[in-house]
């Protein structure tokens, strides 16, 4: 057998557990398969190491290889992608594990460690996952320390604490790394297709399609108030309008013949009317917020009515909604300030006031001859809104999160039979009311609600929310049937209502909450300082850290830059320089020491200098041939000195350190210069 | 320590005005180490050795090292003994309190290899049977300077073996005159009168393992032995071996001074001898003015 590079037994360990733990993330996500292979890797390279098995030869190498490309294109369909990428180079790096031949291996393979821990960014993002990662980054840092040290008695702890102390050193560079290295926009987008995209909105709204609506806790997006918030029941956060019905399903819909610049302005070219429009009407009370977005891989924004932000990198369209430039895919943040009196100043007039009239020519009669009904009763829109709200709230309407099915008239079904449903249906069959009506009208989906937690709100899926605006006096009035059924769904918010409900079919979301009071609130401390690390580090963008770099330096220019790069890093250097060669210095000089030096000092000042080599005995000696009159004294704290210092160990009490400087000044007292 | 003076006063009647040499010997003796004195011949080396053989009334063997030497001829060899039927041992020179090993760097390195072993393990193993030597045992090898033809260098790592190394060197005038005008050195050496019993010594020598030395004399060694390692005039510094040793041989020299606790100027005595013959230096000059260099710059007390 060739002889082969071995770990050095002391690293293994600290090397066995960095592949370990780089790899975990991956084989949690990934297939099966990868876990399977890590094993026989490690158990290989347990028994290579111990002499019980040969290295693998070539052709099962190659054979190994050959299978894990394979599953890896069986698994993902696809050889490149940052899943299919990240699997395969996790494989690889278990693989590269089997092979070290020389210590040339070994760097190669915690280099690539160093990969894998950069691809577990990739797909987790939260600060749990940071701290998993410099985790690893120890160990893989132990790891290369180990097999530098040739010596084979060397302490496995000690490689964790030079990695420890090496990561330690480099955290500062890190930091300023990350606040002044300029941030490029990615070169390229990555689609990451996996776990990420997940969202109670979708571009349409079948209502009686879903018999069940699967509510989860995940986390939709955050939101941070300057000044306090506005109560539960105004928090509407407007995602998305559906303006047009086919009898069955609510679709997202642009007015025939409208361009995208009557419909949206992203900041870009000079504002359309009714933009300005907007804008003009822009006074009275406003909300200031921060949004958080968690990714949804969509580019819808949510906002309170009337959102104006600076349009940088989202737009504002006509139905009052933020559309960012590209789909959301990493955290999100962007700053709102929304003005509820600002929505007087749209109009609705030709085409849109027709599509927001839309229904289709046939189906759901009886909920038609309803609102005939009331149209003929009730003159004024405002009165036949309220007399709707009524209808909705005295009939036995039920609020439920488990609906029956629909068919045909989905409608009249729900208004007539089943009178059983969530939001979906109450604004879906409110909507079909009011445009049946003469009213215009149409659903806005989105959430509503939000949990406190610490100075945030925390916005989840399960506050998904469907509802009505009805065009009342010339502007858009939010109209919500739900809660005029459910006014508990509104004001406690889902959770709430679960909790009073036990028919609504909420266990899992009950138990997603938890219902420990410690568990729940860890869990909210969690989210506290997720809400931070998404606000601070993930959310730190080019656009702040050019306010930053400009507060800090003056001006964004390059060479401000670079110098102030170049400067931060060296004085980290420098101080890291300094502490290390102040830690590497002796220790701190003892009494004893400290009192012998003195008496040195003291001799030169008075014109005799004596070299650091001299002992106490030719301390002594110098002085009395200087000044012969001074011997007896010079003897005299030698003596002491010497029994201080050789004849006992250890520091000497206090007493006998002044028995002794009283020796010193005695003889320094009589010494003229 | 009166018996050791008078021991040194003993043997400084045979070996007139090398004070300084003969306390540095008896130092090494009281340590447990082995001498090595490297002289020319005919500077009294022998004498010395004699003479201290008598004043502790050691059993004292000498050997001229050749070249043609063999390990046997130090350490014994197996006789068959026809009346008996067995092998014996007929133990070599070896086997004595204190041997003289007169010119050790004339024999090969096989046999000088034989000798050190023995030094250093103190017992020798003939024909797998390994026997003890005596106790107390001393070695004190001389050497004829290495620019001397016909010589065996001696390899650092055997150096090493000794504790000390010494010279006496050419006598003073008025020394010389002295010793010109005496009477046969052979003579006054038989004469010497044993001072310490060697079972005496054999306790001196345990004493010497508890003479105090405290941190702040320990910090000095230690200031000294790196001070060796950071030199780059030396090829290598000293070894913690080399240093255990110079600690030994300081508070040997404390001893014989009369000392129960060791002072910065004992070590400072013991060092040339200690140090000079494990330090090469990387490119000529003298080890001596290195060593020597070393005591002027490390700082006795730090501070």
């Amino acid at each position: 057998m060739a002889r082969i590079y071995q770990v050095p037994s002391h690293a293994r360990l600290w090397l066995t557990l960095a592949i370990i733990a780089a790899s975990l993330p991956q084989l949690s996500d990934g297939p099966w398969w990868q876990a399977v292979l890590l094993v026989v890797v490690l158990g290989w390279r347990a028994l290579l190491d111990r002499q019980r098995l040969a290295q693998p030869g070539r052709l099962v190498r190659l054979g190994l290889l050959l299978a894990t490309v394979g599953a890896t294109f069986y698994s993902f369909g696809r050889l490149h992608g940052p899943e299919a990428g990240s699997a395969l180079i996790t494989s690889l790096f278990a693989l590269k594990y089997l092979e070290l031949v020389g210590k040339r291996d070994a760097y190669v393979l915690i280099v690539l460690g160093y990969f894998v821990c950069a691809t577990i960014l990739l797909f987790h993002r939260g600060p749990l996952a940071a701290l998993y990662v410099v985790g690893c980054l120890t160990l893989l840092t132990a790891s290369l320390a180990g097999i530098n040290y040739s010596d084979t008695h060397a302490r496995r702890r000690q490689h964790l604490t030079v990695a420890s102390a090496m990561l330690l050193q480099a955290l500062p560079l890190a930091v300023v790394l990350f606040v002044l290295v300029p941030r490029v926009a990615p070169l390229w987008n990555m689609q990451l297709d996996s776990g990420q995209a997940r969202t109670g909105m979708s571009d349409s709204m079948s209502p009686g399609q879903v018999s069940r609506l699967t509510e989860s806790s995940e986390l939709a997006f955050r939101v941070q108030f300057q000044g306090t918030p506005p109560p539960p029941d105004q928090r509407y956060w407007r995602g998305l309008t559906y303006a047009y019905f086919d009898g069955t399903t609510w679709r997202q819909a642009r007015p025939p013949g409208w361009s995208d610049a009557d419909t949206f302005y992203d900041g870009r070219g000079p504002a359309p009317p009714w933009y300005r429009g907007l804008r003009a009407a822009d006074r009275g009370p406003a909300w200031e917020y921060r949004v958080i977005m968690e990714p949804s891989q969509q580019r819808w924004l949510y906002a309170l009515a009337v959102p104006f932000t600076d349009l940088d990198g989202q737009g504002l369209a006509r139905d009052l909604r933020l559309v960012a430039d590209n789909p959301v895919s990493g955290s999100y943040g962007y700053q709102v300030r929304s003005v509820p009196a600002a929505a007087e100043g749209l109009d609705l007039n030709g085409p849109e006031r027709r599509l927001m009239l839309d229904l289709p020519d046939t189906g759901n009669r009886r909920a038609r001859d309803l609102a005939a009904s009331w149209r003929q009763r009730y003159r004024d829109d405002r009165e036949l809104v309220q007399a709707a709200l009524r209808y909705f709230r005295e009939q036995p309407f039920h609020y439920t999160l488990e609906p029956p099915r629909l068919s045909g008239d989905t409608v009249d079904g729900f208004l007539f039979n089943t009178r059983r449903g969530f939001c979906e249906h109450y604004a879906s069959s409110f909507t079909f009311l009011m445009r049946a009506a003469g009213i215009p009208a149409r659903v806005v989906a989105g959430y509503q609600g939000g949990e406190p937690n610490g100075d945030y709100l925390q916005i989840r899926q399960y506050d998904a929310h469907a509802w009505t605006e009805v065009w009342l006096n010339g502007r858009w009035v939010r109209v919500d049937p739900t809660g005029a059924v459910a006014p508990e769904r509104i004001e406690l918010g889902l959770r709430g209502l679960v909790e009073g409900r036990a028919d609504a079919g909420g266990d899992a979301v009950a138990g997603a909450l938890g219902r420990l009071p410690v568990l729940f609130r860890v869990q909210q401390w969690m989210d506290y300082v997720d809400f931070n690390w998404q606000k601070w580090v993930l959310g730190y963008r080019q656009e702040d850290q050019r306010a930053l770099i400009e507060r800090l330096l003056g001006a964004f220019t390059p060479t401000r830059v670079a110098l102030a790069l170049l400067g931060a890093v060296l004085l980290v250097t420098a101080v890291l320089a300094v502490l290390v060669l102040a830690r590497r210095r002796d220790a701190p000089a003892r009494p004893l020491e400290r009192e012998f030096a003195r008496l040195r000092r003291g001799l030169a000042r008075r014109g005799l200098n004596v070299a650091d080599c001299h002992s106490a005995a030719a301390l002594e000696a110098a002085a009395a041939r200087r000044w012969p009159g001074a011997a007896g004294r010079a003897g005299h704290w030698r003596r002491y000195f010497e029994y201080l210092a050789y004849r006992r160990d250890g520091d000497p009490p206090a007493g006998e350190l002044r028995q002794l400087r009283r020796r010193r000044r005695a003889l320094m007292a009589g010494l003229k210069a | 320590m009166q018996a050791l003076d008078k021991a040194l006063a003993q043997v400084g009647r045979v070996v007139l005005g090398k004070q300084e040499q003969l306390k540095l010997a008896l130092a090494c003796m009281l340590a447990g180490g082995h001498l090595l004195i490297e002289d020319l011949p005919g500077m009294g080396k022998t004498t010395l050795a004699h003479a201290l053989a008598r004043v502790f009334r050691l059993d004292y063997r000498r050997v001229q090292f050749t070249s043609d030497m063999l390990p046997a001829d130090i350490l014994g060899v197996s006789v068959f003994d026809p009346d008996s039927g067995a092998f014996n041992l007929r133990e070599g020179p070896v086997f004595s309190q204190l041997l003289l090993a007169d010119e050790i760097n004339r024999a090969t390195p096989k046999t000088q290899g034989a000798l050190l072993e023995a030094m250093e393990e103190r017992q020798v193993t003939l024909d797998g049977l390994t026997r003890p030597l005596p106790e107390p045992f001393f070695v004190v090898a001389t050497q004829n300077p290495v620019t001397q033809a016909g010589t065996f260098v001696l390899p650092e790592s055997q150096l090493d073996r000794f504790l000390m190394r010494i010279s006496l060197g050419y006598p003073a005038p008025e020394v010389e005159m002295e010793l010109l005008a005496g009477g046969d050195l052979r003579d006054a050496v038989r004469r010497l009168k044993p001072v310490i019993e060697p079972s005496g010594l054999v306790k001196l020598v345990a004493h010497v393992g508890k003479v105090r030395a405290t941190r702040d004399l320990l910090d000095y060694v230690q200031r000294l032995l790196e001070a060796t390692r950071a030199d780059d005039r030396l090829v290598a510094g000293l070894s913690p071996r080399a240093g255990l040793g110079l600690l030994r041989a300081a508070r040997a020299w404390a001893l014989i001074h009369d000392r129960d606790y060791v002072l910065p100027e004992d070590v400072q005595a013991v060092w040339p001898s200690v140090a000079e013959h494990r330090l090469q230096p990387r490119e000529g000059g003298s080890v001596a003015a290195m060593t020597q260099s070393l005591l002027q710059t490390v700082p006795v007390v730090r501070g």
